[in-house]
């Protein structure tokens, strides 16, 4: 009962507002942590909803657009090196608008004053005020770098600790150095958009180039097709065409890649994982409605005299049920205050957040009025969804059986009712315990109350569960996914076992290489390495994409490959290949011993596949073929670029130690290395992207668990208020406190581990799911699932302590209770 | 006996049968009742005696198994158990006025809304003027002065007024009592029914009460006895000529204003009104 | 014994110092309740003396205060004012968690609406006390429940719910519980409220049966019915208790009118064989005797017939109120025993009797059937005279 208090005064004395409405009031602010509850549960599906949807209009709209706005280009080429010339053949070829050369290589930079060298893409340009495709968007500074300055695209700024004015270092291909100074910095949303895991950006103009001890020539074209911008087989038709022109007239392409004007390369993948992050939302309302419906059924439940009294002075059902809907609405209008300006603000911070990730901008800060409707029109249906059949049902009780308590105390109510029978459940529980200490097994009363207590009121039970086991699966889930992703990193490291990867500029020979790099104490075993760029084409002849054919020496212990069907390569297979899962979608009946058309530098072979390998890796079809075969056909024979270097530690530290120890051990020998990598150092930046993706979807999964934590707290209280007689009997026959609160701590705990129990089972298929839809969004491919005892580990300790801290409070009210309070309750 | 009387309230043989899996239970066995306007009806009976179901049958609170209640409203008769539960709210609301051994006011509510309530209710009066005709309630049953305290604030015999107050609220003209003192001690119970005997004799109230003490027989105009769902000393109507209880009451009352100023809490409110 | 006239202020200092033979002693016990219309008091200042092996009723209207009083009885509410000590325990001087253990010990509750717990079997109701207060051996007590229920005849029953069984079979449940910690002192409050009269006329066996092994029994009922078949009854009216020699002597007056004469008697002393009333000598007061007894003689005190012997509990004086003479005999204080009295003015009693048709008819009963008795009794002593 709260206290008469001054503000009600006030509120009534200025404002009369009908009894009826002021009931509905007062009921609204008379249980302040029952009110709390329903309006937090209703707001937290409401603002992950919001947030979500908000987030997704944004990024849906922006990220196109923003993409859009720097006019990508359509087709992207990758060559060898070529000349202005070509360029304009290429300007003038059939459906090209714009077309611009730029020559981009690979660089170890680091600020001066710093000893971490970072690896970046140095993009040199022709004319930066004439920038037509890709375009650069000027953040701070200069745009325009003049000879031997440099301009750093922003998300450079993450590795390197740079700012406008500063000294930037850069290791030229013979050891040497070269310092430059930062002139600008731009956002380039464009260039290597389509690639979650691209490194960063910078740029010159190509008059630095010989600085930096590079040709003067382009090795890409970016370019935009003058019509169908948005028709990715028309420009997938252009840019065979575009290719093919180039190869006969004797330039090789390496690759090509094709995008749409409108649409951001990772738009789809972005929109499936917000589609997993709505999907947990709308169970996150769905399980807040669930609480809703315990709660209303409860407070029904304990106003049932006061409609009793309502319908005895002249209510009806109709105006009864409308005061109870007017206080559902209140609960639901409440949340969405606390919810709609928050999750506003968040959908807005997680817009910018993947923004950042991503590369792109956003057209401003802004509030999407579609995630408002959909947050009222929740905030107030679900509720009234979720209350209408408690409320109809409890308007609709006769004023007999409201008031029956009351008259029957005058009236002698036992009387009138003999023994019923105990329900099923009932004889089924009491037979139990009796056939336990007919095996002596007895279980102590009080341990026997909590858990029969847990089972009285089974409809509030199922929900409490339902609300507790989704968020558990959830939760165990997430957890599952996030190591089957890692899983699936460390498959990708099987095709990369290699402990060092040393990458020279131009071919040596094995043996040579070998032979030196054996000087180096740790080095255990050195591999040459090939590799051959081909087309894959249809039956008739079109091109589908460009296949990477990786050329290991066949009994390379450096790559384990995943075998799904046929074999591995063998050191006499010509013409032959093991091919990725992802030829599939293009080749679905693709069987081992069936043939390929490949279009190796402009002739069209075929191939036969030998195996099909799981895999693995961002992008493309990749095929590995014998070193033994490839080298003659590249007439490259003991001679590689790539060198493949296991040592006889594989620990991280170790890997970039010997990394650095080689790298230098080659310069210093004169040899034009090209970079010298530790071999899982691309794995982590996957990593941490897919990291950034599951810890989305742990929050989601800890909101989901809020909702469930905050149902058993209600449950409890409820459980609590309504046994408070109970309660009082217990206590008059002598339970102390500690007795009390262990009683009804016990009852939380048993609710929590059944619910456990139900999340165990419920993850698996959760975990299969989550992890297809995310692999699909992510990799474009199924992964094989992984589960982990982690999450159920994590869960079980945090569901133990939720339901003895949510227990814990309605415990100690109940063994605050006095007997006389309590049985005055009669 | 006086053939002018109209009777307000008349039960035809009702019967009343609990169904058990023990068996039929008849919880009222063919009662037959009139009740003249303006009577002060005391029903009389131990508990299980049947007296609270008889209520219900007047009240429409429970169905009755065969017989009929008819009573007369505003003007027309209504057979009670022949409404629908809706119909009945709004009935109940309008022509009784039902007062609870518990005092059942709306704990979260002042004294005010409460009486309000039944007005909100049945729409009987627009909220101002409704406001101002609670509060000559509240001066009648004299807790004016803490029309905007809440129920728990006040003591019992307050509620019971505030409870009678609010069955007064839509000027219903009859009011039904269960057991209205049942939980109140005797000073306090004497001066609730110094109010109930102020609105029969000054507002032509009729009232029906329940009660299982038998030492209240005096002070109704008429009173029965009930057991096993019959009634028993049955007499006619109007027993007791009105004119000759009023003059018992009024000494009674005479007393119990000795005796009430003993009572240190009542006594500052009580009396003035009631003349 | 209720002592309303005369408390020593030097006895509620004592504590546990009271009597070994006493299960539960009050001292000046008051209750208030306050709230914003003002303070009531609920108990007016109670002392009370129950011994061991009583069988207490204590009865009173609704509103009188007598569940107020069973509550500071039970430790279940806190007294405003007074001392409550509960064999041998001052039960206000501990936590409420103690005090819940120690009534687990102590006394064993039985309630009006059973108060079973609703999800165990009686058996399991039963066990349930010995669990909390940890009495018994945990293997022991299944055995000791069932014979606890094997004596309110309920051991066929044992496995099933409360719902599932009699009202009466659940408060003989409720007993059996009070019961499973071997407590000394049994309360009940109402026990027989929602119970038909077989079932309550059982239950009251039940308790008789309990008083003869040596528990100390405390009832509070409505119920006169039931009253008469305990020994001791203690009225409560308006939060105060009525002397129990005005409840003896006038069992039928309203409690109003009970309290009016506890409060208005006037206690006298009468040492052994001491003359009350001269025949012949005018009489202003009813007589009530508290303790001891009285002889009725005809004529003087000293050498008249003895007409009857009255006892505690017994009346005098009405005859000669109700019909406005003189003393037609005298009234000597025992041999014995000094005489404790209790004398209430005329004009008191003869308005409270107008008032009291009940009262009246059965006093008038007794001054007939006196006066016959006086009548033969004269004659006989007028014929004695006649023959000597």
């Amino acid at each position: 009962m709260s206290k008469p208090n001054h503000l009600f005064s006030i509120l009534y004395s200025q404002n009369p507002m009908k009894p009826r409405w002021r009931k509905v009031f007062l009921d609204l602010i008379e249980n302040k942590a029952r009110t709390l509850l329903v309006v937090l549960s209703i707001a937290v599906g409401v603002f992950s909803i919001g947030v979500i949807s908000g987030a997704y209009v944004i990024i849906s709209n922006d990220m196109s657009a923003s993409y859009a706005a720097n006019n990508p280009a359509n087709i992207e080429l990758r060559m060898a090196d070529f000349n202005d010339d070509v360029l304009t053949s290429v300007r003038n070829m059939p459906g090209i608008a714009n077309a611009e050369g730029r020559r981009v290589f690979s660089i170890r930079a680091r600020p001066v004053n710093s000893t971490t060298w970072t690896m970046i893409d140095l993009v040199a340009l022709n004319d930066f005020a004439a920038n037509k495709v890709d375009l650069l968007t000027p953040v701070a500074g200069n745009g325009d770098p003049a000879r031997r300055q440099v301009i750093l695209e922003k998300d450079a700024l993450k590795n390197l600790n740079v700012s406008v004015g500063d000294q930037l270092e850069f290791e030229l291909p013979d050891g040497t150095t070269k310092t430059m100074p930062v002139v600008g910095i731009v956002q380039d949303p464009t260039t290597g958009a389509g690639d979650f895991l691209a490194p960063p950006f910078g740029y010159i103009s190509m008059n630095t180039l010989e600085n930096l001890q590079q040709p003067d020539l382009y090795n890409r074209i970016y370019a935009t097709v003058s019509s169908g911008q948005d028709d990715a087989v028309h420009i997938s038709n252009v840019a065979g065409d575009v290719k093919d022109r180039l190869v006969r007239s004797g330039i090789p392409v390496n690759r090509t890649r094709t995008s749409k004007t409108h649409e951001h390369p990772l738009a789809s993948t972005v929109n499936a994982i917000l589609g997993i992050l709505l999907a947990l939302g709308i169970l996150i309302v769905f399980l807040s409605s669930s609480l809703i419906a315990n709660t209303l059924n409860a407070l029904l439940n304990q106003h049932l005299r006061y409609i009793g009294v309502m319908k005895l002075v002249g209510g009806r059902n109709r105006q009864i049920l409308i005061m109870y809907l007017a206080l559902i609405v209140s609960f639901g209008v409440l949340a969405l205050l606390i919810a709609v300006p928050l999750g506003g603000q968040a959908a807005y911070g997680l817009a910018a957040f993947i923004a950042s990730e991503l590369r792109f901008n956003l057209l401003g800060y802004r509030l999407v009025p579609i995630a408002f409707a959909i947050q009222i029109a929740i905030g107030i249906l679900v509720p009234l969804v979720a209350g209408l059949v408690p409320v109809m049902n409890g308007s609709k009780v006769t004023v007999l059986k409201a008031i029956s308590g009351d008259l029957a105390r005058a009236e002698g109510r036992p009387l009138h009712r003999g023994p019923k029978r105990e329900s099923a459940w009932e004889k089924f529980q009491t037979r139990v315990t009796v056939a336990l200490s007919h095996r002596g097994i007895h279980i102590p009363r009080p341990l026997l109350i909590s858990l029969r207590n847990t089972f009285r009121r089974r409809g509030r039970l199922m929900l409490t569960l339902f609300t507790l086991t989704m968020g558990g699966a959830i939760f165990i889930a997430v957890f599952n996914v996030r190591v089957t992703l890692h899983d699936y990193i460390g498959a990708i490291g099987n095709y990369f076992k290699a402990d060092v990867e040393l990458d020279f500029t131009q071919p040596y020979r094995t043996h040579e290489i070998q032979q030196y790099a054996m000087q180096i104490p740790g080095v255990q075993r050195v591999e040459g390495w090939q590799g051959l760029s081909a087309d894959l084409l249809y039956p008739n002849g079109s091109t589908i994409d460009t296949i990477n054919i990786v050329a290991p020496p066949a009994n390379s212990a450096m790559v384990q490959p995943i075998l799904v069907s046929g074999r591995w390569i063998e050191a006499s297979d010509e013409r032959k290949l093991t091919i990725s899962e992802s030829v599939l979608p293009y080749y679905p009946d693709l069987k081992p011993g069936d043939f390929l058309p490949l279009k190796i530098n402009g002739r069209t072979e075929q191939w036969q596949v030998v195996g099909i390998f799981q895999f693995v890796g961002q992008e493309g079809i990749l095929g590995y073929a014998p070193l033994e075969y490839v080298e003659q056909a590249n007439d490259l024979a003991n001679q590689s670029t790539s060198f493949h270097i296991e040592t006889v530690r594989h620990d991280r530290a170790y890997q970039n130690q010997m990394a650095d120890t080689l790298d230098k051990y080659f310069r210093t020998h004169g040899f034009n290395v090209l970079q010298s990598q530790a071999g899982l150092a691309s794995l982590d930046n996957a990593s941490q992207s897919l990291d950034t993706l599951v810890t989305f979807l742990l929050i989601m999964a800890l909101l989901t668990a809020t909702v469930g934590s905050m149902g058993l707290a209600g449950t409890m209280g409820m459980n609590v208020l309504e046994r408070t007689r109970e309660i009082g009997i217990m206590r008059a026959i002598g339970a102390v406190d500690g007795i009390i609160m262990r009683t009804v701590i016990a009852e939380g705990m048993v609710i929590g581990l059944i619910s456990f129990g139900l999340a165990i089972i419920l993850s698996v298929p959760f975990t299969y799911l989550l992890s297809y839809i995310v692999s699909l969004a992510v990799f474009e491919t199924p992964i094989q699932t992984v589960f982990t005892i982690t999450g159920y580990l994590i869960w079980l300790t945090l569901i133990l302590i939720m339901s003895a801290v949510a227990s814990i409070l309605p415990a100690r009210n109940a063994a605050r209770l006095t007997i006389r309070e309590v049985l005055a309750y009669e | 006996m006086a053939a002018v009387v109209s009777p307000i309230i008349e039960l035809q043989n009702v019967t009343k049968v609990y169904s058990t899996e023990a068996g039929d239970f008849n919880a009222l066995n063919g009662i037959n009742l009139r009740v003249d306007e303006g009577e002060f009806l005391g029903i009389v009976g131990k508990s299980g005696a049947g007296k609270s179901t008889l209520l219900n049958m007047i009240t429409g609170v429970d169905h009755l198994t065969h017989g009929e209640v008819i009573v007369r409203g505003n003007g027309e008769d209504i057979s009670v158990h022949k409404l629908d539960e809706d119909a009945l709210a709004l009935w109940r609301g309008q022509t009784l006025g039902i007062i609870f051994q518990s005092f059942q006011l709306l704990p979260m509510l002042t004294l005010i809304e409460n009486v309000m309530m039944p007005i909100d209710l049945c729409g009987a009066y627009r909220a101002r003027p409704s406001r101002e005709r609670a509060m000559e309630l509240l001066s009648l049953v004299e807790l004016e002065d803490h029309a905007s305290k809440l129920p728990a604030y006040i003591s019992g015999g307050q509620q019971q007024r505030v409870a009678i107050a609010r069955a007064l609220a839509n000027d219903p003209p009859i009011l039904v009592a269960d057991e209205p003192t049942g939980s109140l001690d005797s000073v306090t119970a004497d001066h609730i029914f110094d109010v109930f005997e102020h609105l029969v004799d000054e507002r032509g109230k009729t009232i029906v009460m329940v009660t299982h003490d038998n030492s209240l027989g005096p002070r109704f105009t008429r009173h029965v006895q009930i057991a096993d769902g019959e009634l028993t000393d049955l007499t006619g109507p109007a027993q007791k000529p009105r004119k000759h209880a009023l003059s018992h009451r009024a000494a009674k009352s005479q007393r119990s204003f000795g005796e009430r100023t003993q009572s240190a809490a009542e006594a500052k409110v009580e009396g003035k009104r009631m003349k | 014994m209720t002592t309303p006239h005369s408390t020593p202020e030097t006895d509620s200092i004592k504590v546990a110092s009271s009597h070994p033979d006493d299960m539960i002693r009050l001292h000046g016990v008051v209750k208030t309740y306050k709230n914003a219309a003002g303070e009531f008091k609920v108990l007016k200042g109670l002392d009370l003396t129950i011994r061991r092996g009583e069988f207490v009723a204590i009865v009173g209207k609704s509103g009188s205060g007598k569940s107020t009083l069973l509550n500071m009885i039970t430790g279940i509410d806190h007294p405003t004012g007074g001392q409550v000590v509960v064999n041998g325990t001052d039960i206000y001087s501990i936590t409420e968690s103690q005090r819940s253990l120690w009534r687990g010990r102590n006394l064993g509750i039985v309630f009006q609406f059973f108060q079973l717990l609703p999800m165990l079997t009686l058996l399991e109701n039963v066990m349930l006390p010995m669990d909390y207060v940890d009495l018994y051996d945990f293997d022991e007590r299944p055995a000791r429940a069932m014979e606890l229920l094997e004596m309110v005849g309920l051991k066929e029953q044992a496995h099933k719910l409360p719902l599932a069984v009699s009202t009466g079979q659940q408060q003989m449940t409720a007993i059996a519980r009070a019961l499973a910690t071997d407590a000394p002192l049994l309360v009940a409050d109402e026990p027989t409220g929602n119970l038909d009269s077989k079932t309550a006329n059982h239950m009251i066996d039940v308790f008789d049966q309990l008083v003869r092994r040596g528990k100390t029994i405390v009832m509070v009922t409505h119920d006169p019915s039931l009253a008469s078949r305990i020994s001791r009854t203690i009225i409560i009216a308006d939060g105060e208790l009525i002397d129990e020699t005005v409840v003896k002597a006038l069992p039928l007056l309203r409690h109003r009118h009970m309290l009016e004469i506890t409060k208005k008697a006037r206690q006298v002393t009468v040492q052994p064989g001491e003359v009350i009333l001269d025949c012949g000598q005018p009489v202003d007061n009813l007589y009530m005797i508290a303790s001891g007894s009285v002889d009725v003689m005809l004529a003087d005190g000293k050498h008249g017939k003895l007409l009857a012997h009255l006892k505690a509990g017994e009346l005098f004086g009405e005859i000669e109120l109700l019909r406005g003479g003189k003393a037609i005999a005298s009234v000597r204080a025992g041999h014995h025993h000094p005489v404790e009295l209790l004398t209430f003015p005329r004009e008191d009693f003869l308005r409270i009797i107008e008032e009291s048709p009940i009262t009246a008819e059965a006093l008038g009963k007794i001054v007939q059937d006196r006066l016959e008795e006086h009548r033969v009794k004269s004659r006989e002593e007028r014929e004695e005279r006649r023959k000597m």
